[in-house]
């Protein structure tokens, strides 16, 4: 049964104790504390319209929690999950079709604030100083109200939105300046805006392939996949990975793809781009820079259905099958060589791995 | 609405004689033998039908009349939004919606949102289970007739009728009707709306932005021209706007306007041994839908459909029936995301129907679809008839069914598959039919299976694409009980329903989504001088809302209930003034994943004959 008196209580009792912390103890030395200290999310968007979102973890010793927001906090986390972002003791969980950004505990997953207001159709989030930023398509099927909402990491509101152009998706902070990848949105995007962190305005503008989807910066470049534009646009175009030189803004050089080939995601380890094509799992080393015909290996032979999730971190990928957009789906974890490690059950339509160094 | 104005016009002042209209079902409980009717599976299967006393007693929407009414399950995304039914186990799109027998299934999307049928435009409904030959595409897991039936020689009438409740629900029905020996007229205009803000029982939350109105108006007249020749005309209008309720408070509102007309010509004549019946119909849909009610964008879709049926029934002699007839659909559809495209539908239809004696009797239908795109599919019906003993009754049918591709598989821009199969279905049941004095038990149990079946499956780049699919073995047990007796002045009726469904992916094992295993309705009206009160009681066992049957995803089983009281007062009683609580325990449920229904609320209601 739903106490919001309960639940109420809990927020004081944790809130209090969460300052008393921050006081007591300089940051560094606070050993994480509490039921998901040690261990990867996986975000699970859920179905679209049936408010089944959720987010699963795994610890240390391997052991799979799900819905742990539900779990904690008693009440459904929300309409297609889209993304989450980790800032000192706080997680974010964007909730795309909720139109909601909720605040918890990184380590206890207790609520602590739903953000509502100011955003709408919110995507992903990053941080810088202390100010997150979260790209908004706004009403999707208009092109022009889309933007960057600044929120207020100590009262949790949005004091700001940067108007940008249409879809804005993926974004990093580097060295005081926002890169937002426009994938599109309900069109396709070419675009990277660039936005100053301390004016928070934007400041230029990257033209790159359709579809920019993953951003890696590194060692002062910035890398951007694109996915072309697919068949079914009547318009297809060429995918491609580029490589912007951040001091001056510039492409420095460019790959592109074979035709109908449409990758998706970009990580790195170890100075290699790591990306997807289909349920294939590729590599271009960022220096010299060249297509890789043949993948480390396929996903399909470990029963991998539909690639919706990937990621690569401390030497393991991780991959996320979405199956029929309908059932629990599941998430695989191979060595960087593609060797399975690994599976978990987790919830609907898994989209996303975070783990406790990020 | 261009082309109901203009058949208005040419057919608005016809007069004539006429005759009584003869139907070949006419209530639950007594089927008899009528020949002149192409009927497929008029006397080897078993319908329901709801007349007008019952639809007065229900909400206005087609999904609270049949849930509380009949085995079909419905899918709605809270009170009033998009309702989509299950009909022995089947899919949405898998159940056909006639009009004065017009199949008017949207073409965009295959399905009827059976919330967007007000049932106080018509005063017949009938519930047909299984597959149907005649009912043409859709009619798998069954059809549900809509029906105005004329009546003759019963002078002018008039019926005002208007229900007020909580979540300022409201309902206006008007109906005018006249009707001489040759002549005969209906006009109903209905009105329904609500605020539709429920706070949903067990939660802190109501529903946001679930506002809807829409208006019915429906025509209908029969003229007999003479002994030998009757024409009919029917048409309906409706115009609804519903706004689409949040699925979580803060999300993006959206609204959804749908606009439908229908008309139809039929002219009915007998010679001899022969009937001739002529159906010309023409239909419009439109849906517009605004992604966020505050902006002037909107996706639509429209679908403009000319069909024609004609068929012919010979007397061969008193005891067999022999029928021929012709179909003929084209429809044109464009929308935002459909370039205008338009298809042309024609098949031929041969029955046959033999009273052996008096108390068995077989008959036979086959339909011919001559579409190559659709590889040309012969469908056939066949089914026996026979009065065992005097209380007991038994009937076998099997069909051979179809449900042909709607042209947002077709055609939809990039995703669309214009190589797509029908659906097909073979099915066969057998239905046990008891009846004593007051009472009767129908017991049907069948068994179908579905190949092909249309499905959207998401690419290796996320993009749901039209495929055919898996195939679906569904079986189950449906029975349905009516009883009545009278103590003196008291009168008691009760009817249950319960039916027991397995629709199991052949490819999985899993049970489909949206299909419970068990449904149970049961109603119970008591009635003394001129006091009535009614009970309705539905329990629902859970179902599983996503493919892998997983525990998480289940939707708990449910009960609600309804308990209405009526007065009636004047000199013929013909003034009644009642009273409902619905979900009467306040139950919280729902019946679509994270969607609440409303906990218990009143209404109450004027009916006014005069």
């Amino acid at each position: 049964m739903f106490k919001p008196y309960l639940l109420l209580l809990l927020i004081s009792i944790f809130t209090v104790s969460c300052n008393s912390d921050d006081d007591a103890l300089p940051q560094e030395e606070l050993p994480p504390a509490g039921a998901y200290a040690n261990g990867m999310f996986i975000l699970n968007e859920g179905g679209f319209g049936n408010s089944n979102a959720s987010v699963s973890f795994v610890g240390e010793n391997g052991e799979l929690s799900n819905s742990i927001f539900t779990e904690v906090n008693n009440r459904n986390l929300g309409d297609v999950a889209q993304s989450m972002g980790f800032f000192e003791d706080n997680a974010y969980i964007v909730v795309n079709n909720s139109s909601t950004v909720e605040v918890v505990d990184r380590y206890t997953f207790e609520e602590i604030a739903t953000i509502t207001e100011m955003v709408s159709s919110p995507r992903y989030i990053a941080f810088s100083g202390n100010k997150g930023f979260i790209t908004n398509w706004g009403d999707p099927t208009n092109a022009n109200d889309d933007f960057v909402a600044v929120l207020n990491l100590e009262t949790n509101l949005v004091e700001a939105q940067i108007p940008v152009g249409e879809g804005p998706e993926k974004l990093l902070v580097e060295n005081g300046k926002i890169y937002v990848a426009h994938k599109g949105g309900y069109g396709f995007g070419n675009a990277i805006t660039v936005i100053d962190v301390a004016s928070q305005s934007v400041n230029g503008t990257i033209t790159v392939a359709d579809v920019p989807d993953g951003m890696v910066a590194d060692n002062g470049k910035l890398y951007v996949l694109c996915a072309g534009k697919p068949a079914y646009t009547e318009d297809e175009t060429l995918g491609g990975i580029y490589k912007i030189d951040l001091a001056s803004q510039t492409v420095e050089s460019t790959i592109d793809f074979p035709e109908t080939q449409h990758p998706g995601f970009l990580e790195m380890e170890n100075g290699m781009l790591y990306y997807t094509l289909n349920n294939e799992i590729f590599t271009v080393n960022s220096n010299s820079f060249v297509l890789n015909t043949t993948p480390i290996f396929t996903t399909e032979e470990a029963g991998v259905q539909v690639l919706y999730g990937f990621n690569v971190n401390d030497g393991k990928i991780y991959i996320a099958d979405a199956k029929d957009y309908s059932s629990n789906g599941q998430a695989f974890v191979f060595s960087l060589q593609g060797i399975l490690q690994n599976t978990f059950n987790v919830g609907v339509i898994p989209r996303a791995f975070y783990f406790e160094n990020e | 609405m261009k082309h109901l104005v203009t058949i208005f016009l040419l057919f608005g002042g016809f007069t004539g004689l006429l005759n009584a209209q003869t139907d070949p079902v006419t209530a639950l409980d007594d089927v008899y033998l009528t020949p002149f009717k192409i009927q497929d599976s008029a006397y080897t299967v078993t319908a329901t039908v709801l007349k007008d006393s019952v639809l007065k007693r229900n909400q206005a929407s087609l999904t609270n009349l049949l849930t509380f009414n009949t085995p079909i399950y419905f899918k709605e995304n809270g009170l009033g939004m998009v309702s989509s039914p299950s009909f022995r186990g089947t899919t949405a799109s898998q159940t056909a919606v006639l009009w004065n027998g017009i199949n008017i299934n949207s073409q965009t999307t295959g399905q009827t949102d059976f919330n967007t049928i007000n049932t106080r435009g018509y005063n017949k409904i009938e519930v047909k289970p299984g597959g149907s030959v005649v009912d043409g595409s859709g009619a798998i897991g069954g059809s549900i007739h809509l029906e105005n039936e004329l009546n003759y020689n019963k002078g002018f009438s008039n019926q005002l009728f208007m229900n007020y409740g909580e979540f300022n629900t409201y309902g206006v029905d008007y109906r005018t009707t006249y009707s001489s020996e040759n002549l005969s007229v209906m006009l109903g205009v209905a009105r329904n709306g609500s605020d539709n803000d429920y706070p949903f029982p067990e939660r802190e939350r109501k529903n946001v932005n679930g506002q809807y109105q829409n208006t019915n108006v429906a025509f209908a007249a029969g003229s007999k021209l003479n002994l030998k020749n009757k024409l009919n005309f029917y048409a309906n209008v409706y115009d609804g706007r519903r706004n689409f309720s949040v699925p979580t408070p803060n999300a993006l509102k959206t609204k959804y306007t749908d606009f439908n007309t229908r008309a139809l010509v039929e002219w009915e004549s007998i010679w001899g041994s022969f009937a001739s019946n002529l159906k010309v119909a023409s239909t419009t849909e439109e849906y517009n839908y605004f992604a966020n009610i505050d902006s002037d964008f909107f996706t639509f879709g429209t679908v403009e459909s000319v069909i024609a049926k004609y068929s012919l029934d010979y007397s061969i002699s008193k005891k067999m029936l022999l029928s021929a007839g012709g179909n003929f659909t084209r429809n044109s559809g464009e929308g935002s995301d459909i370039s205008s495209e338009t298809r042309n539908l024609a098949a031929a239809l041969l029955g046959f129907k033999h009273f052996i004696s008096k108390s068995f009797l077989y008959e036979i239908t086959l339909r011919q679809e001559t579409n190559e795109n659709y590889g040309n599919p012969l469908l056939y019906s066949a089914g026996i008839s026979a009065e065992v003993t005097d209380f007991y009754q038994l009937k076998l049918n099997t069909s051979k069914n179809f449900r042909i591709p709607t042209f947002n598989d077709l055609y939809w821009t990039g995703l669309g598959n214009p190589d797509l199969k029908p659906e097909t279905s073979y099915q066969g049941e057998v239905s046990n039919k008891f009846h004593i004095n007051n009472a009767s038990l129908l017991v049907t149990g069948y068994y179908n299976t579905v190949t092909d079946l249309l499905r959207y499956i998401p690419g290796n780049d996320g993009i749901f694409r039209p495929k055919n699919t898996n195939e679906v073995e569904i079986y189950g047990i449906e029975s349905v009980l009516s009883a009545n007796k009278d103590f003196g002045k008291h009168k008691l009726n009760a009817t249950a329903t319960y039916a027991y469904t397995v629709s199991e992916n052949k490819e999985t094992g899993n049970q489909l989504t949206y299909v419970p295993f068990h449904k149970f309705t049961a109603s119970v009206g008591y009635g003394v001088g001129n006091f009535s009160a009614y009970y309705q009681h539905l329990q629902n066992g859970k179902v599983y809302t996503s493919t892998d049957n997983s525990e998480e995803n289940i939707l708990n089983s449910y009960m609600t209930a309804n308990l209405g009281a009526e007065y009636s007062f004047g000199k013929r009683k013909r003034y009644m003034l009642g009273v409902q609580a619905l979900n009467l325990w306040n139950a919280a449920y729902q019946s679509a994943l994270n969607r609440p229904m409303p906990g218990r609320n009143f209404n109450f209601y004027i009916n006014l004959i005069f």
